[in-house]
């Protein structure tokens, strides 16, 4: 009984060679040693790492020399024993050991079934300097990056879309079709921000009107008549053809509230209505429109119609009536006033003098300033209408009486009660008592004056009340306390008529002022109030004083200014005119050069009015008795 | 970009037209030729947004902005058709070279136009997710011109005229030797350069390739614990451990070779992975864009 060791190698094209050994002796070593009978050149293997003995009976014993063990059967053994006849396989390192009986020999084919080393096993040269399986795929990432764009971007809205389409509030949470929005919504209409669906009411459909109209039902109106609208745009430019085409193809009409009022451009009041929506129109209007009286206005700088203030024509019961001037040149306006500004302002005479020794206790300058008199309004706006009591009566008093140490003054504003008041006075009192009839005083012979003095005190305080119609006639006449500073007329019944007295908080009603905005200024630079001699001259600055720093929206002016203001259509119109400030002046202005911008007026502080004056008064005054 | 095309009244040649000597690229392609369209492309577009007054301000709901979309969507898809068209190699006028120098200008050029497409209003949305992912897919292309310039003369360096099969070759040359070499060594140190020769050249991830990061590398420790195993001993010349030594240094700068060429090739084609993908992920977004501006109108 012997071992017949065969040798198996591989040829590169899969043939296999077989060397056959026999060895007549019973027992081998197996090993990495050359000396072994089977003799692995493995680096797994150990020098000499098992032997092989044939049994009696033909069994083979293969027993571990060291430590290292061998695979019996894919089994981790240090010995084991095989039958031949039965089989069995060994695996030391990189070698299979296959064990058969064959004519009563132990038969062991030995193979290599790993390579020498991981770079000699099979490895393709084209790919494994490639990335090719480092990453996912090219395509599959392309295609699994599509499907989720498309699902969440695209799939998603539209089911939310189709969800929420008819629903009046839609709940606070998430909803995907905001991930459509092209920009945040303007703070009026923040509220609809998670409510696309309000305004988008059919897919594939702009915004409508009717849309915009269901909230908007009494602050939208027309402008002007649509037709004559139309008539009086300019011809468009070849772009704006070619986007009117493209929405018209898609059934748009032309005109709707959008197209000025464009939405998502960002959280904060909406956007100032530019001046090119209104010169679109305005500038040379009578070329489209010939009857219109609207004259041309493209830009203030270089295209606008002078002012047109509204003055006072008289009176319809209280109601004001006004006529539109043009402020070419001076204008004048019947206030019902007398008040010469020139001698008020003075810097020299009387009334300088009066306000210099009032001067602490009235906080004035050495002449009397317009802020003396004129009282702005909170926001500093307008002015507040000057009040007698407030603005005038330290000076002119209309004081009559004194008990105590308590002055009896006339009633401002209240002509009857100026009579009754009067009439009351020389009712309820005599003529002062003179000091030499003192009831002390001993009567001496010869004090004829004394005398005298008693006698005409007895026919005064008789004749007293009587005294009362000459009084009142006094203060309503020339020279009176009520005849100074107003229009005094008698009436037929014997009384006294005097004239309303009307200051407008506002001339120009298409138009928006903010003297606040102009505190740099002095009042005169605008208002030639220190040369007016009477209180008819309508104080307003017109358009050429205006220029002096406002240039157009476009930079443009008749005159060279040196610091200009650029101002659009915006900043003293607006569209939806109210009594508050036009979105442009909202959103404040630099001045260029300066680069300091003016906060916004908080809207609410802005003084509206819906009468077209703030009020109209009386006004009488007394002499001092 | 393999050869130069005809240009003027060269007559036409069929086939492969054969180069003068003087490699010119597809930056250089007919003397930048589209960088010169791309630029009078993108000066046009400029100067008309600044000139074209769009009211309350620009944006892509303008008949400007819908006419700057349109260019840019169509500049997108015309890029993507180089995926198609590459794959069709054609010598003429529009010759693969020609193409690609006109993708990469075009596609430098839709940064202006996609911009004042957007009127620089951006936010948390669809359109903004189009915007950002094409310009990621055009900072993955720009890595991909600057990677195509600079990186393949690098690679003929580093290779220095070997093959990459050869590369493969001497390796498993080394390992063989080492294997032989190794056979009369005690087990221990026998273990130590299996360790080295069941080491995987090509088994580390793209982190490893991309910054030639190979902490773990057995070569290099085996090397080294042979080395500190052996200080001590007498250079006797015959030595198997001397050998082996020998072997492992001459494998740790093939490896060394093999990973910079492993890394040039990474660069040369990892930016491809983001450009394609996201170029992809761009034409999916685009789609929604364009619809939900139509669908919310």
């Amino acid at each position: 009984m012997s071992f017949i060791i065969r040798h198996i190698s591989t040829t590169a094209d899969g043939r296999q060679i077989i060397r056959p050994t026999t060895l007549a002796t019973r027992q081998i070593y197996i090993g990495r040693d050359s000396a072994c009978e089977i003799h692995l050149a493995d680096l797994g293997v150990d020098m000499r790492h098992a032997k092989a003995s044939i049994l009696d009976g033909g069994k083979l014993l293969v027993e571990a020399q060291g430590n290292l063990g061998f695979d019996a059967d894919g089994r981790s053994v240090q010995s084991v024993t095989i039958d031949p006849a039965v089989g069995g396989e060994l695996r030391f390192g990189s070698h299979r050991l296959n064990i058969t009986r064959e004519d009563g020999n132990v038969v062991i084919a030995v193979e290599r079934i790993a390579a020498v080393s991981d770079s000699a096993d099979t490895k393709d040269v084209s790919t494994v300097f490639q990335l090719n399986g480092l990453l996912p795929g090219r395509r599959p990432a392309a295609w699994a990056l599509i499907a989720v764009t498309l699902a969440l971007f695209l799939i998603w809205p539209i089911y939310t879309y189709a969800t929420s389409h008819g629903v009046k509030t839609r709940d606070a949470g998430f909803h995907a079709d905001t991930m459509w929005t092209s920009g945040n919504l303007s703070q009026s209409h923040k509220s609809l921000e998670n409510n696309c669906q309000a305004c988008h009411v059919n897919k594939f459909e702009s915004v409508t009107d009717k849309t915009c109209l269901t909230c908007h039902k009494d602050d939208a109106h027309e402008h002007a008549d649509p037709a004559r609208q139309g008539q009086s745009m300019a011809p468009k430019g070849f772009g704006d053809k070619v986007e009117r085409m493209f929405e018209a193809s898609f059934g748009i009409p032309e005109g709707r509230c959008v197209e000025c009022h464009s939405e998502h451009e960002g959280a904060g009041h909406m956007e100032p209505t530019a001046q090119k929506f209104c010169a679109d129109c305005h500038a040379d209007m009578k070329t489209r429109l010939p009857d219109t009286k609207l004259g041309s206005a493209g830009d203030f700088g270089i295209d606008h119609p002078q002012f047109m203030p509204a003055i006072t024509v008289g009176f319809d019961g209280n109601k004001r009536l006004t006529r539109r001037a043009v402020l070419d040149g001076p204008l004048t306006e019947n206030n019902g006033l007398k008040f010469p500004h020139d001698v008020h302002m003075s810097k020299t005479n009387g009334i300088a003098r009066m306000a210099q020794t009032m001067k602490a206790e009235q906080g004035w300058g050495n002449s009397l300033a317009c802020k003396d008199c004129h009282t702005p309004t909170a926001d500093g706006t307008r002015f507040l209408p000057t009040e007698m009591e407030a603005d005038c009566a330290m000076c002119h008093s209309l004081a009559f009486d004194k008990i105590g140490g308590t002055i009896r003054t006339l009633r401002h504003g209240k002509p009857e009660q100026v009579i009754a008041d009067l009439r009351a006075f020389y009712r309820s009192t005599g003529p002062e008592r003179p000091i030499n009839l003192s009831s002390m005083a001993r009567r001496r012979p010869g004090e004829y004056a004394a005398t005298e003095t008693a006698f005409d005190f007895a026919a005064g305080a008789r004749a007293w009340p009587g005294q009362a119609d000459e009084a009142i006639r006094a203060v309503f006449t020339k020279g009176g306390a009520c005849y100074d500073c107003h229009v005094v007329t008698p009436t037929l019944v014997g009384g006294w008529q005097v004239q309303k007295v009307v200051q407008p908080d506002r001339y120009m009603n298409k138009g928006w002022f903010d003297h606040d905005a102009h505190k740099q200024e002095s009042c005169t630079s605008c208002h030639a109030a220190d040369t007016s001699k009477v209180a008819t001259d309508l104080l307003l600055p017109n358009q050429k004083s205006c220029r002096t720093c406002h240039v157009g929206g476009t930079g443009e002016s008749l005159i060279a200014v040196k610091k200009p203001v650029e101002s659009t259509c915006g900043m003293c119109h607006d569209y939806h005119m109210d009594g508050g400030a036009p979105w442009d002046a909202k959103a404040g202005q630099t001045r260029s050069g300066q680069g300091s911008v003016r906060p916004p007026p908080t809207p609410n502080t802005v003084t509206t009015s819906a009468s077209p004056y703030r009020s109209v008064r009386f006004g009488v005054q007394l002499a001092r008795k | 970009m393999a050869t130069q095309a005809p240009s003027g009244k060269v007559p036409r040649q069929t086939g492969r037209v054969k180069s003068d000597g003087f490699h010119e690229g597809f930056l250089r392609h007919r003397n930048f030729y589209w960088l010169k369209f791309a630029s009078i492309l993108s000066l046009i577009v400029i100067v008309a947004y600044m000139i074209i007054d769009v009211e309350p301000r620009h944006n892509g709901g303008s008949w400007y902005g819908y006419t700057l979309g349109t260019i840019g969507a169509g500049l997108i898809i015309w890029l993507t058709t180089l995926g198609i068209r590459k794959r069709n190699m054609t010598p003429k006028a529009w010759s693969l070279k020609a193409w690609t120098s006109a993708h990469v200008y075009l596609g430098l050029s839709l940064i202006i136009v996609a911009t004042l497409h957007t009127g620089f209003q951006f936010g948390l949305n669809v359109h903004t997710l189009a915007y950002v992912l094409m310009m990621i897919v055009i900072i993955s292309g720009l890595f991909g011109i600057f990677a195509y310039s600079t990186l393949p003369q690098q690679l003929s360096f580093n290779r220095d005229q070997v093959t990459e099969t050869q590369m493969l070759e001497s390796l498993r040359a080394i390992d063989r030797q080492l294997h032989d070499a190794a056979q009369p060594l005690a087990q221990n140190y026998a273990a130590l350069v299996r360790e080295s020769l069941e080491q995987d050249p090509f088994a580390d991830g793209l982190r490893a390739r991309l910054f030639r990061s190979y902490p773990n590398c057995a070569t290099r420790r085996v090397h080294a614990e042979l080395r500190q195993a052996t200080r001590n001993r007498v250079n006797i010349g015959n030595d198997p451990l001397e050998r082996v030594d020998g072997l492992l240094e001459r494998k740790s700068s093939m490896l060394a070779r093999v990973r910079r060429h492993l890394q040039i090739k990474a660069l040369l084609e990892f930016w491809l992975y983001i450009h394609v993908p996201i170029t992809f992920a761009l034409i999916a977004a685009l789609i929604a864009h364009i619809i939900s501006v139509f669908f919310y109108w």
